[in-house]
């Protein structure tokens, strides 16, 4: 009976191959990445001059879609190793969807930056002649110690579910599992190995924490080290992480019911899940629209010139509609959705995290953009295109294409391992049933 | 009649935007204004500037080709040099040696400039004659400043009367007057004396040297004359160079102590960890093997 379980999990666990519907997704993701790589080759080929960007928005779209790619990527800390360390065990099936977030995240992070440069060839100098001093240079060592600890912590929980596809063979091609045995075949699952692979867990789980915190706020510090409107701010770290978490528990909760409904795991990804997630989303949405009151209302009251200019833009000016639509998409919706337990069945939930994730990526444009367009010293002497700061069709492909490659690593992951940990599923169940006899 | 009268009239509109087109297709003349310049008695050269009016404003026109001459620029020994201007519209020549005999020969040197005509632009000519003139500066006790503005008279070189002149000490970026006066005129003697009324300027490290400076600005007859005398006037200064101190501020590979510490500390923490976990890692992989 208990075999038969076992059996039954690992058939609905096992990757499963692209439906009609799975390959018109990929294609159209694939379709928009080549969009984006033709613009970038334009991009390269003319220079950073056929972006909007000029001397005063340096950073347009393409910082805010790093800062963004930075944010979601924090969700793989909270899911693996905030809820695991908390001994949460409900958290189990959403591991691997967070740790490939992560890491697809990271990963487009990383290219995103290198998009933003206008001579490429030279990132090389970065390492090369970087200064220790500089947050630029703090930012590259943080994302790279944060990629590898990710990728450890696909990695080592992966093992036993690569012998499991390794024994069942059935269904997948000879090339696949030439790359399972590559990748994992060395897994006997002894004791000796399942003491060791845990133990690794566990330390990562440990150390990606301090790490992911340093990343969103290092990357923070890019602005709130400068000198500027909107970014002259000592909560500009706590301001970011919050916003991080709330993003990334929002993409899950998106992956979440994407995965359930297209690979059936209902029984797996359950209501219960939702309704977990759920809570978890109306508290980080509170905790960012916390730091977001503390964020505006202070320099609102006191009203130095150059914040009222920004803030007037912000609140009723240039930037109003796009700012209140993120304010209001990526907190205030999703909390009345999910406030209630129907909001937090798999639909509205669902909902909810779609507009968290909208919400938010427009949110990072607004941290970065306005203040930008309100320097100290006015804008004198320039031309009219300086004053103002619109995407071109290239940043817009660009930026669209770095969101339909982030979600094209996530699918082909999805379709070559198990998207829920086969083996802790089992385990888990073990466990659970031992614990009722 | 009337009906001839609007065929005028038509004729006139249509060929208006032609007449206008030929008007934009026309050049824009060139002006070009020349200033003869002596350093501190040693250096003589030429500065031109190239302006046009375009859309109603002068404007400096950079990449002009301009050829300098002495005394006439018919005779092709006389070419001085040449040169372009740049992005002032300005171009400049030293009086180079092979103009020796020219230059002694007269005592009111004439120079000349002149450009060819360019797709954009009329040809350009500019002159300048001068009276070679020069000042002698000197201190005396008492912080005082004798200047002389001397100017060649039949091969000697004698006072002259009524000349502008300002005195100051030399500053980074500019030019100090020493006292309250900006100009002084010269006597009947040539000279003019200032009193040095700046207290406490730093100078040099070793003995508090200042440059004291005595120059005449464009004129007429002279052109822009100077000449500097050195004075230990100053106070010592040492200046504490921050190039070298570590800073967050400084640059690469001159961090604070504190921070390196910290960062590399971290790093290696951190990537040690992840060793030690890759370590694990081949531990895994022997006990499977």
């Amino acid at each position: 009976m208990e075999q038969l379980a076992k059996q039954k999990i690992i058939q609905d666990l096992l990757p499963q191959k692209f439906g009609k519907q799975g390959k018109i997704w990929v294609a159209g993701l694939i379709v928009l990445c080549i969009i984006g790589v033709v613009a970038y080759i334009r991009q390269l080929s003319k220079g950073l001059v056929v972006t909007g960007m000029r001397d005063y928005v340096s950073w347009g779209i393409y910082i805010s879609n790093f800062v963004f790619f930075v944010a979601i990527s924090l969700v793989g800390s909270l899911i693996t190793a905030v809820l695991r360390l908390t001994n949460v065990h409900w958290s189990t099936p959403l591991t691997r969807i967070a740790e490939i977030i992560a890491v697809s995240a990271i990963t487009f992070a990383s290219l995103i930056i290198i998009v933003d440069m206008g001579r490429p060839e030279r990132f090389y100098n970065l390492f090369l002649h970087g200064r220790l001093q500089s947050p630029i240079i703090w930012d590259v060592i943080v994302i790279t110690t944060y990629f590898f600890i990710s990728i450890l912590l696909l990695y080592f929980p992966l093992l036993p579910d690569l012998k499991i596809m390794l024994e069942v063979k059935k269904g997948f091609s000879k090339g696949m599992l030439k790359f399972y045995s590559y990748l994992g075949s060395f897994w006997k699952h002894t004791p000796g190995q399942i003491k060791l692979s845990e133990k690794a867990i566990g330390i990562l789980a440990v150390t990606i924490i301090p790490v992911a915190f340093s990343i969103h706020t290092v990357t923070s510090w890019l602005f709130a080290t400068t000198y500027r409107p909107g970014w002259d701010s000592t909560n500009f770290g706590a301001y970011f992480i919050s916003g991080a978490f709330l993003v990334g528990a929002g993409g899950v909760v998106v992956a979440m019911y994407v995965f359930r409904s297209h690979y059936n795991l209902k029984e797996y990804i359950t209501y219960d899940h939702f309704d977990k997630m759920g809570k978890v989303l109306v508290m980080l949405a509170l905790l960012y629209l916390y730091f977001n009151v503390n964020e505006f209302l202070v320099p609102a009251f006191k009203m130095k010139k150059p914040e009222e200019e920004h803030l007037r833009g912000l609140f009723t000016g240039e930037f109003a509609p796009i700012f209140w639509f993120a304010i209001t998409t990526s907190m205030l919706v999703p909390i009345l959705i999910l406030i209630t337990k129907k909001g937090r069945r798999p639909f509205p939930a669902f909902i909810a995290g779609v507009l968290v994730v909208i919400g938010s990526w427009f949110k990072r444009y607004i941290i970065v953009t306005p203040t930008l367009l309100h320097p100290f010293l006015p804008m004198q002497d320039v031309p009219a295109n300086y004053k103002h700061y619109f995407p071109t069709w290239e940043e817009w492909a660009i930026a669209i294409g770095s969101l339909a490659g982030a979600l094209l690593v996530i699918t082909i992951f999805a379709r070559i391992f198990p998207i829920i940990p086969i083996q802790e599923t089992i385990t888990e169940k073990e466990e659970h049933e031992k614990a009722l006899s | 009649m009337k009906k001839h009268y609007h065929r005028i009239l038509l004729a006139i509109f249509g060929l208006l935007p032609l007449l206008m087109m030929a008007q934009n297709a026309e050049k824009n003349s060139l002006s070009l204004t020349l200033k003869y310049f002596n350093n501190n008695n040693q250096t003589q050269y030429l500065v031109v500037q190239a302006k046009s009016k375009i859309d109603g404003k002068f404007q400096q026109i950079p990449n002009i080709p301009i050829s300098f001459y002495i005394a006439s620029e018919t005779v092709k020994e006389n070419l001085l040099g040449k040169a372009i201007t740049n992005e002032k519209g300005e171009a400049s020549l030293l009086i180079p040696p092979t103009a020796k005999a020219a230059w002694i020969k007269t005592i009111n040197p004439n120079f000349i400039v002149v450009s060819e005509a360019t797709k954009k632009f009329d040809e350009g000519r500019g002159d300048v004659t001068i009276t070679k003139a020069k000042i002698k500066i000197d201190t005396a006790d008492g912080r005082v400043i004798n200047a002389t503005v001397m100017a060649m008279k039949d091969s000697i070189w004698v006072p002259v009367k009524g000349v502008d002149l300002s005195i100051a000490v030399k500053r980074m970026g500019g030019n100090l007057n020493v006292n309250e006066t900006q100009t002084f005129t010269t006597d009947s003697l040539g000279a003019v004396t200032a009193e040095f009324k700046r207290d406490s300027l730093p100078g040099d490290a070793t003995t508090g040297k200042l440059t004291l400076i005595a120059t005449v600005t464009d004129n007429e007859t002279y052109g822009n004359l100077t000449a500097e005398i050195p004075a230990v006037w100053g106070n010592k200064c040492n200046y504490n160079a921050e190039f070298d101190r570590r800073t967050l501020f400084a640059r690469r590979g001159h961090s604070p102590i504190w921070l390196e510490l910290m960062a590399y500390g971290i790093i290696l923490a951190v990537w040690g960890v992840l060793l030690y976990l890759i370590i694990q890692l081949r531990k895994i992989i022997k006990l499977g093997a």
